[in-house]
């Protein structure tokens, strides 16, 4: 394989997406057609690269510093082959579920640029690609968002600024590196943070925590999870957004940086994951809507991976990439499952559904088998990436943080147990709006989400053959010396105290779940009800569901004051003095000078000759 | 040769009475276009090799014996012929179907050859009685033009235009007549030889304030600009393109300039140069303010013009190779400018039947070609790059700022905003915003008058544009023949 073959996953895409818009809208399954034989290229291509491994192409192109590198590697491999996975996923439940959307080929050209752009910079070894890749899926991102309901502009400029700041920092932090280093090659990058490689640190960070929706970056992903359509959500949030924003986590935190274990970055890291982790989960369990709720587990779960790698120990930066793959496996699945809730009866509202197993057995078994993976349940993959994770959080000495993440395990349990009980189990609800009987959807929709459901078992079950394939070649040099990286043993063991505690934890979750469902007068979808209604929280509550706590609202409410003190202070007074002043005072020169013409030739005739002789007097002085 | 630019467009006016007998339309147009045609094609192709050796003076003889009549050409006076022909030109062509409802078209092109001649006659004689003369020969016919319409506005304008005008002439002829008194000659180069061996500075004052009223009085300078705004507008469109582009500079600004550069002899910073610099920037800041007022699109136009003379003669009255160069240069931009102004306000006349701005409205969306070339002169004028206007206004500014008159460079730059402050009034009321309901039924003017408007926006933007050639092959030999004397 030669050098060049790097292109093909970003060309590939690229191509697929200019043909998709080339294509009328009339046409049919052409475009769906050509849309699936271009994913799975990139699948077959993400799969033979996985294969070779090492693979460097390095193009001069501005000078400076600046080239058009590209390196696959381990880590960059394992990235691309989960990011073409997705996109083939996510384009076989396009299929069906975005037939006849009205702007399906702009649907399809951002879904493929996305999967460009992602590609490129997963690859990219320079930050100056790597940074217009990244911002490239800005435009996709805003695009995909604006697919939605009407009102999913709103959402799209909110997500669009969010990431945009993001990415600001991002290049900032880059800056900083490049003075530091004097090299843009990430490869040759590996600098102890200190002094100024502080900020570039945090800077950076911000940038990739922000991609992966980490708080307080991810208030947009809520909104969209009810503006934009479902499939966004499955493939941005769910999947791509979380591979890209982890990967380059994990680049700063392991090559880039030297992060030592209990050092002050890694603990900022690691009270941002264990916030994000508990904070978002109180606010997933109260949700009334599906995918709302889905989405708050999104920015949740990336908690998990955050604290992971910040514990900047092997078995937690492990686990916490290992959680990044489980995580899109599973949340993409749940996502999907939602999407085929849909599909069939037109809302996600908790309390519209019920009772949909028997209609619907392949989702629902789909649904379950994710929702069980990421509460942690023994022996599916959410279960051995949290237990490494909780590993990790305990090594690094701050017991609190374990704390935490357990706190995290009781309330995802807690609140999918809500989410599958009002959806599939338990009595139809008579509000349902779906007229016609439901059935199962169709086979396009419900192979993805079986797909990902046996991937979830697998990479539980048999957990050593994704981490010896894919996480450990990535830790190695950053075990101790004479350790080996092996995290394979007693990864499913559940006799160990951590094990059990996380098995108490899931205990807890059941007994909530059944108080709160007794006391909502066994309606599941009143199930969060007391710690919603829980004295103090309740209060928090009504805040944060009124975005006292969303950054980005804030802002604008403070950035509106601010116009409007600016417009009536500022430029109105500056407009008084040109729309009035100015105008009034020339206005009133000029009529001045009107009334002087009056028509009359005396009068002309006057000032002529009362020129003559001012002009003569001013010669008679002036001539010398 | 140099005779073929007074003779024979007076030969043809002389005729065209009678042609007009033969055929009411077709061939005094035709006619009178050739003659034009004729007169652009010989200023820009045998002028500039007629004088690359330095100015060219001729004599008229009949049978043999020499007369006293001569004329001659340098860079200053082949500008003008330029100018002159090109606006010429665009009026006659417009007046093909301009002047259709006007009355006899033969009288017309009669009168219209009759001012040519008066002043290209005016830019290449070489004494200041013939100065006089075809001063005169020019204002009679643009009075009997002024009143071409027959209307009472137009003839009460004419008649005023008419008795300011006399006076005019008596002060020039009056300050002639002292000169000739002083030094025995009436030749520029005779009186200017006289005059430096005089010893009466305090006549020489007096003679230069009688031109100056009377030179004003023409070019309209405040405080002589009072017929100006009642005598432009009243004429027929092509008319008052020619009176405001053509006639007030050549009558005026041109006829000032040659007296006090070549006769007088203009030091930068003396008295003359004082003067003429205070009189441009109170017409050029008055005129502005005095064009805001105006609710009338013509009148507007015709304030404007004040303004823009007060222009040329202040970068002319700086007296610096650069001051001149810039006046000239202004000069020019605002004949092309003015002149395609005057000519879409007929068209938009004509088309609604009304002169007052805030009838109009929205009329760029029915007469497309006069609102886009109405807009690029209004935008030369009010000095946007990267048309004329814009560079000669430049470097006249510049030109204040290197003569050390700071204020006045302000003060000019303060005109100019305001400037471009009536110019888009008038695109605002008239082109832009909503088309009015009445006047949905207009139509864009007929083919000649559209074409004639596009040639000369045309010009503009090639002037623009191309500012630096223009400025190499016919600017700078003007300024520097004024530099040079004869």
């Amino acid at each position: 394989m030669t050098p060049t073959t790097l292109l093909w996953p970003i060309l590939l895409p690229a191509l697929a997406a200019v043909v998709s818009l080339i294509i009328p809208s009339r046409v049919k399954w052409l475009r769906e057609g050509i849309s699936l034989l271009a994913a799975a290229g990139v699948l077959y291509l993400g799969f033979a690269l996985f294969a070779v491994k090492n693979l460097e192409l390095r193009v001069p192109w501005m000078g400076q510093g600046i080239n058009f590198d590209l390196r696959l590697f381990h880590f960059s491999a394992f990235i691309l082959l989960g990011l073409s996975g997705f996109l083939f996923l996510i384009t076989l439940y396009s299929t069906a579920k975005m037939k006849g959307h009205p702007r399906i080929r702009e649907y399809y050209a951002y879904v493929f640029l996305s999967a460009a752009l992602a590609n490129g910079a997963v690859l990219a070894d320079n930050f100056v690609p790597l940074v217009f890749f990244w911002e490239g899926l800005l435009v996709t991102l805003y695009g995909l968002i604006t697919l939605g309901r009407k009102e999913a502009n709103r959402t799209a400029v909110k997500a669009f600024i969010i990431s945009g700041l993001c990415d600001f920092c991002l290049i900032l932090g880059i800056g900083i590196l490049w003075a530091e280093t004097g090299t843009l090659t990430l490869s040759q990058i590996s600098v102890k943070p200190e002094g100024l490689a502080v900020a570039a640190f945090i800077l950076m960070m911000i940038g990739a925590i922000g991609k992966a929706g980490a708080m307080p970056f991810h208030t947009w992903i809520p909104d969209a999870a009810i503006d934009a359509p479902v499939t966004f959500m499955a493939f941005m949030p769910a999947a791509f957004e979380k591979l890209l924003g982890i990967y380059l986590l994990a680049r700063i935190t392991l090559d880039l940086f030297k992060l030592e274990p209990g050092s002050g970055l890694s603990l900022v890291m690691m009270i941002i994951g264990a916030t994000t982790i508990v904070l978002a989960v109180m606010m997933a369990l109260i949700q009334k809507d599906l995918k709302r709720l889905l989405s708050y587990h999104a920015v949740s779960q990336v908690g998990y991976m955050i604290l992971g790698i910040g514990t900047a120990i092997p078995i937690g930066i492990a686990g916490g990439i290992f959680h990044m793959i489980n995580h899109a496996m599973y949340k993409s699945g749940l996502f999907l499952s939602a999407g085929s809730v849909e599909y069939r009866t037109g809302t996600t509202e908790l309390k519209k559904l019920g009772g949909l197993a028997k209609a619907m057995p392949l989702t629902a078994t789909g649904f379950t088998i994710c929702a069980l993976a990421i509460s942690g349940v023994w022996p599916l993959n959410g279960f051995v990436s949290k237990e490494m994770i909780f590993h990790g959080a305990l090594e690094s000495g701050y017991w609190i943080f374990a704390v935490a993440a357990w706190v995290g395990a009781i309330f995802t349990f807690a609140s999918f147990l809500k989410a599958g009980h009002s959806v599939f189990f338990g009595p139809r609800s008579e509000e349902n709006p779906a007229a016609a009987p439901i059935k199962e959807s169709p086979a396009p929709i419900v192979i993805p989400i079986l797909i990902l459901a046996l991937l979830c078992i697998t990479f539980g079950v048999a957990n050593k053959l994704p981490l010896r394939t894919f996480i450990q070649p990535i830790l190695e040099g950053h075990v101790p010396a004479g350790e080996t990286a092996d995290f394979t043993a007693g990864a499913l063991s559940v006799f160990t105290p951590v094990a059990g505690i996380s098995i108490l934890c899931l205990l807890l979750a059941l007994g909530l779940h059944f108080f709160g469902w007794k006391r909502g007068g066994k309606k599941a979808y009143l199930a969060s009800e007391p710690v919603h209604k829980f004295p103090g929280l309740h209060t928090i509550y009504d805040w944060a569901e009124n975005r006292v706590f969303d950054l980005y609202e804030q802002g604008v409410i403070v950035l509106n004051g601010l116009a409007f003190v600016l417009f009536k202070g500022i430029d109105r007074p500056i407009d008084f003095v040109y729309e009035k002043v100015i105008t009034k005072t020339g206005e009133a020169f000029a009529g001045l000078l009107r009334k002087a013409h009056t028509g009359r030739y005396a009068n002309y005739l006057a000032w002529c000759l009362g020129g003559l002789i001012v002009i003569a007097v001013l010669i008679n002085a002036l001539i010398k | 040769m140099i005779f073929l630019f007074i003779g024979l467009p007076l030969v043809v006016a002389a005729f065209m009475p009678l042609i007009g007998k033969i055929s009411k339309k077709f061939l005094p147009d035709l006619l009178a276009n050739a003659v034009f045609l004729v007169l652009l094609v010989l200023a820009a192709t045998s002028g500039r090799q007629l004088i690359a050796g330095g100015p060219v003076l001729q004599s008229l003889s009949w049978l043999g014996e020499p007369v006293a009549v001569q004329v001659a050409v340098d860079g200053f006076s082949l500008l003008m012929l330029m100018a002159i022909a090109l606006v010429t030109l665009s009026a006659g062509l417009y007046s093909v179907n301009y002047m259709n409802h006007y009355g006899s078209k033969a009288n017309y092109y009669a009168l219209l050859l009759m001012m040519v001649t008066g002043m290209n006659g005016l830019v290449l004689v070489t004494d200041l009685f013939q100065v006089y003369l075809f001063l005169e020969v020019a204002a009679i016919a643009s009075y009997a033009l002024v009143a071409f319409g027959l209307e009472h506005d137009e003839l009460e304008a004419s008649f005023k235009y008419l008795m300011l005008s006399v006076v005019a002439s008596a002060a020039v002829l009056i300050a002639i007549a002292v000169l000739f008194g002083a030094t025995g000659s009436l030749s520029f180069a005779g009186v200017a030889e006289g005059l430096r061996g005089l010893n009466s500075k305090f006549a020489v004052g007096a003679c230069a304030a009688l031109f100056l009223m009377g030179f004003g009085l023409k070019a309209a300078l405040i405080p002589f600009h009072a017929w100006l705004p009642d005598a432009h507008p009243s004429a027929p469109a092509p008319i008052s393109a020619i009176l405001s582009g053509l006639l007030i500079k050549v009558s005026g600004v041109y006829a000032l300039t040659r007296i006090f550069f070549n006769v007088f002899g203009l030091e930068p910073g003396a008295w003359l140069s004082q003067v003429l610099m205070g009189l441009g920037i109170v017409s050029a800041v008055l005129a502005a303010f005095l064009a805001i007022g105006q609710k009338d699109l013509k009148r507007m136009l015709a304030y404007s013009s004040i303004s823009q003379v007060g222009y040329v003669v202040l970068g002319i009255g700086i007296g610096t190779p650069l001051g001149v160069l810039g006046g000239l240069f202004h000069l020019f931009n605002h004949a092309l400018a003015k002149g395609l102004l005057f000519l879409n306000s007929g068209s938009v006349q004509q088309a609604t039947g009304t002169r007052n701005l805030d009838e109009m409205g929205g009329l760029a969306k029915r007469m497309p070609v006069t609102a886009a070339t109405s807009l690029v002169g209004s935008l030369s004028i009010a000095g946007v790059p990267p048309l004329g206007g814009f560079w000669s206004k430049l470097i006249i500014i510049i030109a204040l700022v290197q003569a050390g008159h700071g204020i006045l460079a302000v003060a000019a730059v303060l005109a100019s905003v305001v400037t471009l402050w009536y110019y888009l009034v008038i695109q605002r009321k008239a082109f832009f915003g909503k088309l009015d309901e009445k006047w949905k039924a207009v139509k864009e003017a007929p083919f000649w008058m559209t074409a004639a408007t596009v040639i000369l926006a045309l010009l503009v933007i090639g002037t623009g544009i191309f500012f630096s050639l223009v400025i190499k092959t016919w600017i700078q030999p003007a300024s520097d023949a004024l530099a040079k004397g004869f």
